[in-house]
């Protein structure tokens, strides 16, 4: 008689795994998961709950359904001015940086266009008259930040789901890393954070999945020994138009999918958040992804 | 293809990197220890109403309390009330006379001319189930114990299985076992009446209550295909033992000859009580799968059965769950299922049957004749507001129908319809909360 849970939460289970121990639970919109190496599964419990805490408290504060969170108070002031607290300022003030060094790429004003277009596979595009009337609610630009301050317009709404993740896992890793006493990787629905290699100097092992036959064995296996690690593609979310693929990412400039992108860029860097933002502003220059990363000297794998 | 870093960081990168290590040297201002914020305790609750038309209506309050231990392990509690009431088919024949029953609660009824007779009852029944799951290495044992008692009815058991993992996960075998300890004790039928004789009259066994004991047992595996296909097969074996007859449950005995059902049937006391075998062996194999499409979630299902009383059945379940925006979903659901009667089913015996020859065991529990069912049911699972938790309606329209014109009908009942088609709906909230 009990009714059908929404997603596979909150079955958390901590279990021993081949050579460490492995503790899931389900936040953000996906599986997470926090690998650590040891054999102690009454550690991996304890260490499970700040990871899960942060992930859950995050997905309070800035999922864009959360009605106790800060996105609702914000898009709820419907064209008043909002005092923000310190942490969603420090986000703004990041994606502000993403978006001016995107040329208007990156745009956390762009979720509303999610209301044209649906990811499904299928291939239905809407009519320009739909993404006309729509993209009149996108761009930053519009928006007036003066810290601690946003003024946002009336019917425009932000989505900070794009570096929340990414933040979540470098925030959970923080608070692991404060309490852990072996090697660990923090991975939110893969994005990835390794703190450093595991027993006897060996990096953690990620297998990155082809965008087109996902749950497949990986196609590629990519060491991480500590940093942060990102994907951007089109797995599982496209749709085909003419014969052509168009991935979820939308160019908030044009209110259409990016064109002639990677299928994947997977990147590496110092934290999970820069990791992935260059993917992400990598994916949106469409062809010139792999310029964009070479210029950038980071590691990078594309498909 | 792969690149190696080549140089420093550089330009829009390095500014990345500042801004970031900034975001999160700051941190988050008031940030609370999360083992004291994360649900270590989640309640799913959930009410049921139940109506057949003019018959039953069930009212099944249910709370299920899970505490995630320490080590990965679990701990569930369920607790459950049903009031039931309304009234249930006893098993006699419609017939072109008003008819007289009496019922599981003391009373008697009046039934129509040419309807199917019931009796009228109300129950009240009480059950509890704790279940401890933990996990060791690659094997999860789970062990458990329930209760349940209503007023003529008790039963406790406990069951055990084991699963274990393989290759990361990707497969699971799991073996389990019960064991239940049932009793009856009718009340308004002045004891257990012996099985076929007349209710009338009735005769009664010496022991006021009757006991039956299950044994189940399972084997089952479970295997990932991809990441997006789980497919699981189960075996599971039943051998039941005791008193399994209905005993509110009667058979009608039919006038056999035309021409008197033109002069009036005999008196509607012309009823026997219902006998079944006291052992019974039930087998089941289930195959289901579920894929998960783009967004959406597709759950299918198919069930064979067979047992030694003759009982053979298919059920088929599809279910589909799409997402709708904000976090709502919507579930349509379709079952059909049919089954065959058992050996001794019978839709009446006739009035003229001598004792001796009256076979050995017989019922007319529509439950155990030749039944056909189809359900369509829809759920919405949905955000209540601002308060916390995850709320679901469902409604369910189910038809249940039979051959009400077998060849085998007697006398006045060959001009009947002995399985009226029923239909049944169902409503039921459910509430879940991670705390």
């Amino acid at each position: 008689m009990t009714p059908p849970r929404r997603s596979p939460s909150p079955p958390r289970a901590v279990r021993r795994i081949e050579d460490g121990t492995r503790a899931s639970f389900a936040a953000l919109g996906g599986p997470c998961e926090l690998l650590l190496d040891s054999e102690d599964v009454r550690e991996a419990s304890r260490l499970m709950a700040f990871a899960a805490g942060e992930a859950f408290r995050i997905e309070r504060k800035f999922g864009r359904y959360r009605p106790e969170g800060e996105v609702h108070r914000i898009h709820g002031a419907r064209g008043r001015p909002v005092e923000v607290d310190e942490e969603t300022a420090n986000l703004l003030d990041y994606a502000v940086l993403c978006h001016e060094s995107s040329e208007g790429r990156f745009d956390i004003t762009s979720g509303v266009l999610r209301r044209v277009w649906r990811f499904d596979g299928g291939s239905t595009v809407p009519g320009p008259e739909a993404v006309r009337e729509v993209l009149a609610l996108v761009g930053w630009e519009r928006v007036r930040w003066e810290r601690p301050v946003l003024q946002l317009p009336e019917g425009m709404e932000i989505d900070l789901g794009g570096l929340g993740k990414e933040y979540a896992v470098d925030r959970a890793a923080a608070l692991v890393g404060q309490e852990a006493a072996c090697s660990f990787l923090v991975n939110f629905g893969g994005d990835l954070f390794a703190s450093g290699p595991r027993r006897g100097g060996k990096p953690w092992a990620v297998g990155v999945d082809d965008p087109d036959h996902t749950g497949q064995a990986p196609l590629y296996r990519v060491d991480l020994e500590r940093g942060g690690l990102a994907t951007s593609g089109d797995a599982r979310r496209f749709l085909m138009h003419e014969g052509r693929r168009l991935g979820h990412i939308l160019d908030p400039r044009t209110g259409w999918p990016v064109e002639g992108a990677p299928r994947s860029v997977t990147v590496l860097a110092g934290t999970c958040l820069e990791a992935g933002t260059l993917s992400t502003l990598a994916y949106l220059r469409g062809p010139g992804a792999e310029a964009f990363l070479l210029e950038q000297g980071v590691e990078f794998r594309i498909l | 293809m792969q690149l190696t870093p080549s140089g420093p960081p550089r330009g829009l990168r390095a500014r990345l990197a500042a801004a970031a290590c900034v975001l999160l040297a700051a941190g988050a201002p008031g940030t609370v220890r999360a083992d004291a914020t994360s649900p270590a305790w989640s309640l799913d609750a959930s009410g049921l109403v139940y109506a057949e038309k003019d018959r039953t209506n069930i009212v099944e309050p249910v709370a299920k309390i899970t505490r995630l231990l320490p080590g990965g392990g679990s701990l569930a509690g369920q607790f459950e009330i049903d009031a039931m009431s309304g009234a249930s088919p006893t098993g006699a024949q419609p017939s072109h006379q008003v008819v007289t029953t009496t019922s599981s609660s003391g009373g008697s009824s009046t039934q129509s001319v040419d309807q199917v007779p019931t009796a009228p009852f109300h129950d009240f029944r009480g059950a509890a189930d704790l279940t401890w799951a933990q996990p060791l290495g690659p094997l999860t044992f789970t062990t458990g114990g329930h209760f349940s008692n209503e007023r003529d009815y008790q039963s406790r058991g406990g069951h055990e299985s084991v699963a274990l993992d393989l290759f990361q996960h990707r497969t699971t075998l799991t073996v389990g076992g019960g064991k239940n300890d049932d009793h009856e004790f009718p009340v308004g039928i002045g004891g257990i009446r012996v099985g076929l004789t007349n209710t009338a009259s009735p005769q009664f066994q010496s022991s006021g209550d009757q006991a039956k004991t299950v044994t189940d047992g399972l084997v089952g595996i479970s295997q990932v295909l991809t990441r997006r296909w789980l497919v699981s097969l189960t075996g599971a074996r039943t051998h039941e033992e005791g008193y399994l007859t209905e005993p509110y449950k009667i058979i009608s005995l039919i006038v056999d000859d035309p021409l008197s059902a033109t002069f009036g049937a005999p008196s509607p006391d012309s009823a026997l009580t219902e006998n079944r075998p006291r052992t019974r062996n039930r087998s089941s194999v289930v195959g289901s799968s579920v894929y998960h499409l783009a967004d959406d979630v597709l759950y299918t299902s198919y069930r064979y059965y067979w047992d030694d009383w003759g009982i053979r059945s298919h059920t088929v379940d599809v279910r589909y769950r799409t997402d709708l925006p904000d976090h709502d979903w919507l579930q349509p659901h379709l079952r059909f299922y049919t089954q065959t009667q058992a050996d001794f089913f019978t839709f009446g015996l006739p009035l003229s049957m001598p004792v001796s020859q009256r076979p050995e065991y017989a019922t007319s529990d529509f439950r155990m004749g030749p039944l056909h069912t189809v359900t369509l049911g829809l759920t919405y699972g949905f955000k209540p507001g601002t308060a916390p938790g995850d709320l679901s309606v469902r409604g369910e329209y189910m038809r249940q129908w039979g051959d009400g014109h077998p060849a085998s009908a007697i006398g006045v009942q060959q001009q009947m319809d002995l399985f009226p088609s029923e239909d049944v709906f169902t409503v039921m909230v459910g509430y879940s909360l991670p705390f």
